[in-house]
């Protein structure tokens, strides 16, 4: 259930502190952040900056060290893995640098994924399938391997099979990154276009250009928020 | 339903895709499981349904035992099955049988027949129904009233021409008319290897005795009795039995036993026991192994596995994927073991002499059953669960953030799997050296077992047995005319340098020969129910010359010793070490039997006189049960002929040539007699150790596997390794490195894995031994060959295994391999 004022996620005094052979990695610090039901709003910021692992914490892959996080007004920085995981396979869609399709399952499969993990019916998996795919313009290629793809087709699969359990939030990191200009800004209009349609979507990415799509841009230094700008009339 | 079709069809794609890993895999699997499923169906025919009858369950064997003497199973006195009739409350029947040899005379050439002397309530307690005609009623147990036979099955068809009028007819046994009264049903062979059965009928001068046990006793539980409680009332009644009778019953102990532990026997059960603990051995490291190749193969994977958790598959759903793929790894090795298992069984039955096989309880009912499908079945599943746990459990564990990302490669978790493989393959080398530990003392024990009797050169010795009936050579006048007639028309003849006679050759009765009560003159036993037992032998004079029995002290028998002369005895060594210890025992007095007055007239003289001992001669080995010699005494058949002998001939050639010229020879002097076990020495030896050179040859094969699958465990997991660590192979070598400096650290770590798994498997192993020469007859525990030699042999095949790893890492090019990451 979606707060009163329309905030899909809170972030209160968020970190997160790596801990490898006795030293201390401080990657995010006092983290505030509220996202609302239908916005784009772009995570920015040099490499290193902690981008990667606050989307990483955002779609619950991984946890705060400390602070508070509440995804659809439900806490969720504590949960146990079973219920981290129960929360990503319905509320959030996930849109990687790398596509992350597995090279071993077919298109279909690959976007059925998420809904068979969900124990939905054969049959409202297949229609969702579909209609997942020709959002994106990719049902043609169904039966295709991910491997007979081009990179902007193997993301539009991810981007379809990021949409397919209708999830309240679609994270993408870095969704051009691996991807050429002219695909790049391809896949981006496809992302404008589900917000258009009320999609929420928070993306990480360091190219200004791509930033520029969304509604507001956090912009991160050494795991902090510095800046936030509001940048839908560029992109609109 | 859906979701497993799911995680199905996409592990066959899987195993598809890494066809070389899956072909390994299954045949891990295959002989893995193959092995187990062939030991399940013969473990099953001894150990589960020895015993087809309808009652089977709930009948319990009663015998006796003396543990002090090493004596598991014996029969019991006619007084004491009389007096337990009389007493018991738990069985509603007790019945008893005995065993016997008949001649069948008059219907066709003589013919020796396995028969057993059985109450006539036997087969109804048993639950059996003859074909034809009936069973035995109680009034044919009275001496006089005896004269009824039950034919078996194969000995009517094959003597008879399955004649169905035969009920009623008479049929010459021993030389006395018997009637048959009835056919049993085919397979039915109990007692074992029963071939026909006639009444117990015991006079009243035996009903009373106490000492002597050759009564084989079942009862019938009644309906609502337990074993164990009617265990605890036959153990009090014994106990009670041997307070009132000490002097016979000292020293015994009763043993109830289920019918199926009593068929089984004990040696056959402990090595049955012991080959499933190899075969389950075997299973484990097949599953090591096929575990070793999932770990390679989720390496590459774990992209896959993270992409998956991060949509919203949860841990037990990973580790179903991978225990899907498992699963159908050992399905898929299970169908190609079912013909290993087929195969297996099929050389197992192939090579048991008929004259073995008919002694052992169930054989004939080893086959793959549907319990063998079932058995494949579990195994199934337990070797996929045990084969894919731990790989998907640690599969399921990867950091998804780090995997996510492009160049995450989860180094903990690599380190993590690299701990994992190693434990695996230090597993496996202890369980691979465990086995072939057991193997060498088993296979050494069997080699033993044959050299021992090289002394008498067995493949020129040929032996048959005959038996004189009672009804023409009730006196020992014709006994030994028969006898000096025999052995001289058989020394006569071409091709026979010597024939001689004796009760008992070595390894004859499979090598479990019988003992019987001696007494020694001026020494009564020292305490009340000790027990003075050796084997007593009846030859002619140059047995000990043709057997190449030395002498030790004093002199041999000869032919000089006849039935006139002083009463003489030679005795083995074991027999002077034990009872005349630090004094001479030439000149001292022993009698066969148990003399009650140690002087004076008595009955007793006429029936068991004294001999006088006047040589000492080496030990013979009678058996591969018996670890120590048993006391033996020999006597002259010319001063106490038997009706029960064996004839040995010593050939110049080939034994069996002379078979027909002496079987001409024996039936010139009586063509009534059936001459039976007409066999070569070498092939009375091979029979008798046949079970231990099953046992020996199954467990070297199993060493061998557990040897390959072991080698093939570390050869993985090294060339694992190397393809692991090609980035920093490549960077050692460009920063000066040698080739020999890579061999050498692949190797290091191989042969560390090897050493450690060496060190955990070596105590086991020795453990392991002690155990089962304690428990198990014929496997000595200290072996420098077994403990030494294959450990050696072990980190040989190792270090093989690693060193191809090795060379391929040093063949590796710096340039290729900087670029690698």
């Amino acid at each position: 259930m979606v707060e009163a004022n329309g905030t899909l996620i809170k972030m209160e005094g968020v970190k997160k502190v790596f801990l490898t052979d006795e030293v201390e990695t401080h990657a995010l610090e006092e983290i505030h952040l509220e996202i609302k039901k239908g916005e784009y709003i772009s995570i920015a910021g040099p490499s290193g900056c902690g981008k990667s692992t606050l989307l990483s914490i955002l779609g619950l892959l991984d946890s705060p060290t400390d602070g508070n996080y509440w995804l659809n007004s439900q806490p969720v920085a504590k949960l146990t893995i079973s219920e981290r995981t129960r929360i990503r396979n319905r509320e959030i869609g996930f849109i990687f640098q790398a596509f992350n399709l597995i090279g071993d399952l077919t298109v279909y499969e690959n976007v059925e994924l998420p809904l068979t993990y969900r124990g939905t019916s054969a049959a409202e998996r297949k229609q969702k399938v579909q209609q997942s795919l020709e959002r994106v313009g990719m049902a043609h290629r169904l039966r295709h391997y991910p491997s007979q793809l081009s990179g902007g087709q193997q993301q539009r699969v991810a981007v379809a099979r990021a949409l397919v359990g209708d999830p309240l939030i679609l994270m993408a990191d870095e969704p051009t990154g691996n991807l050429d200009s002219k695909n790049g800004e391809a896949v981006m209009e496809l992302l404008r276009d589900l917000h258009r349609n009320g999609a929420t979507i928070c993306m990480v990415t360091h190219d200004q250009r791509y930033a520029n799509f969304a509604d507001r841009t956090i912009h991160l230094f050494d795991g902090r928020i510095v800046e936030e700008t509001q940048e839908a009339q560029v992109g609109a | 339903m859906g979701t497993i079709r799911q995680d199905i069809r996409y592990g066959v794609r899987m195993l598809w895709k890494y066809r070389l890993a899956t072909l390994v895999s299954i045949l891990a699997f295959a002989v893995g499981i193959g092995v187990n499923t062939a030991m399940f169906s013969v473990a099953e025919a001894f150990l589960l349904h020895p015993a087809p009858f309808e009652n089977a369950n709930r009948i319990v064997a009663l015998v006796d035992s003396r543990p002090q003497q090493n004596i598991d199973m014996n029969g019991i006195a006619p007084a004491t099955y009389f007096d337990w009739q009389k007493e018991v409350r738990s069985f509603d029947r007790l019945g008893a049988y005995a065993w016997d040899e008949i001649s069948l005379t008059g219907d066709g050439p003589p013919l020796k027949v396995q028969a057993f002397q059985v109450s006539a309530n036997l087969f109804e307690m048993l639950g059996v129904q003859p074909q034809l005609g009936r069973t035995f009623v109680s009034e044919e147990e009275q001496p006089g009233k005896d004269q009824e036979i039950i034919l078996g099955h194969s000995l009517w068809e094959q003597r008879y021409a399955s004649d169905e009028n035969i009920l009623g007819k008479n049929i010459k046994v021993d030389g006395k008319n018997y009637t048959v009264v009835g056919v049993m049903a085919k397979g039915f062979d109990f007692p074992l290897p029963a071939e026909a059965w006639i009444p117990l009928a015991i006079d009243a001068k035996n009903r009373e005795r106490r000492d002597s046990r050759w009564l084989w006793v079942l009862g019938r539980l009644k309906q609502g009795v337990s074993f164990s409680e009617a265990s605890a009332e036959m153990k009090a009644i014994a106990q009670r039995e041997a307070d009132a009778y000490p002097d016979t019953n000292k020293g015994w102990e009763l043993r109830p036993m289920p019918l199926a532990q009593f068929m089984t026997g004990d040696i056959t059960r402990e090595y049955t026991l012991l080959l499933m603990g190899a075969v389950a051995f075997v299973l484990l490291i097949a599953c090591a192994d096929v575990a070793n190749v999932q770990f390679a193969r989720i390496a590459g994977r774990t992209n896959e596995f993270a992409v998956r958790a991060a949509l919203g598959g949860s841990r037990w759903r990973l580790v179903r994927q991978l225990l899907t793929e498992s699963t159908i790894l050992a399905a898929c090795g299970a169908a190609l073991g079912l013909l290993i298992a087929q195969w297996n069984i099929e050389m197992i039955l192939s090579h048991m002499p008929a004259d073995v096989a008919k002694f052992i309880a169930g054989w004939k009912t080893i086959r793959l059953d549907s319990n063998a499908f079932l058995f494949t079945l579990a195994v199934v599943v337990v070797s996929g669960v045990l084969s894919g746990m731990a790989p998907s459990l640690l599969a399921s564990r990867a950091n998804l953030a780090d995997s996510l990302k492009e160049s995450g490669r989860g180094s903990t978790a690599s380190r993590a799997r690299g701990r994992l493989r190693g434990a695996l393959v230090v597993a496996e080398i202890s369980l691979a050296l465990v086995l072939l530990v057991g193997a060498g003392l088993l296979v050494k024990n069997f080699q033993g077992l044959l050299n021992v009797n090289e002394s008498y050169s067995p493949r020129t010795l040929l032996t048959m047995n005959l038996t004189l009936p009672d009804t023409q050579y009730a006196q020992p006048a014709p006994r030994l005319a028969f006898f000096e007639q025999v052995l001289q028309r058989l020394s006569a003849v071409p091709g026979i340098q010597a024939a001689a006679i004796a009760t008992n050759v070595p390894y004859s009765g499979g090598g479990g020969v019988s003992t019987d009560t001696f007494s020694i003159e001026g020494r009564p036993p020292s305490q009340r129910g000790e027990l003075r037992n050796a084997i007593i032998q009846t030859t002619s004079a140059n047995y000990f010359e043709v057997m190449n029995i030395a002498l030790r002290q004093g002199r041999m028998l000869s032919d000089s010793d006849g039935s006139d002369a002083p009463r003489v005895a030679v005795i083995s060594e074991s027999l002077a070490r034990r009872y005349f210890p630090g004094e001479n025992p030439l000149g001292k007095h022993i009698a066969v039997g148990k003399r009650y007055a140690v002087s004076g007239p008595h009955d007793s003289d006429l029936e068991h006189p004294w001999m006088t001992i006047v040589g000492v001669v080496n030990d013979v080995r009678y058996g591969w049960i018996n670890k120590e010699y048993i006391p033996t005494i020999y006597r002259s058949f010319r001063q106490a002929p038997r009706y029960y002998t064996t004839i040995l001939l010593r050939t110049s050639g080939n034994p069996s040539q002379l078979i027909s010229s002496a079987r001409e020879q024996i039936a010139a002097v009586d063509p009534e007699l059936p001459l039976y076990n007409i066999k070569p020495m070498d092939r009375v030896i091979t029979e008798s150790i046949i079970g231990i050179a099953y046992v020996a040859a199954m467990m070297a094969v199993l060493g061998g596997i557990a040897l390959v699958l072991a080698s093939v465990g570390v050869f993985g997991v090294m060339s694992y390794s190397v393809s692991e660590r090609i980035h920093e192979i490549g960077v050692r070598m460009s920063l000066g490195a040698q080739t020999t400096d890579i061999v050498r650290m692949v190797l290091r770590s191989g042969m560390l894995l090897t050493i450690v798994g060496l060190a955990i498997g070596l105590p086991i192993a020795f453990v392991l031994a002690r155990a089962l020469s304690s428990v198990l007859f014929g496997v000595e525990a200290a072996d420098p060959f077994s403990f030494i030699g294959l450990p050696l042999l072990l980190a040989g095949v190792a270090a093989l295994a690693s060193y191809l790893p090795a060379r391929r890492a040093a063949r590796v090019d710096p340039l290729v391999a900087l670029r690698y990451e």
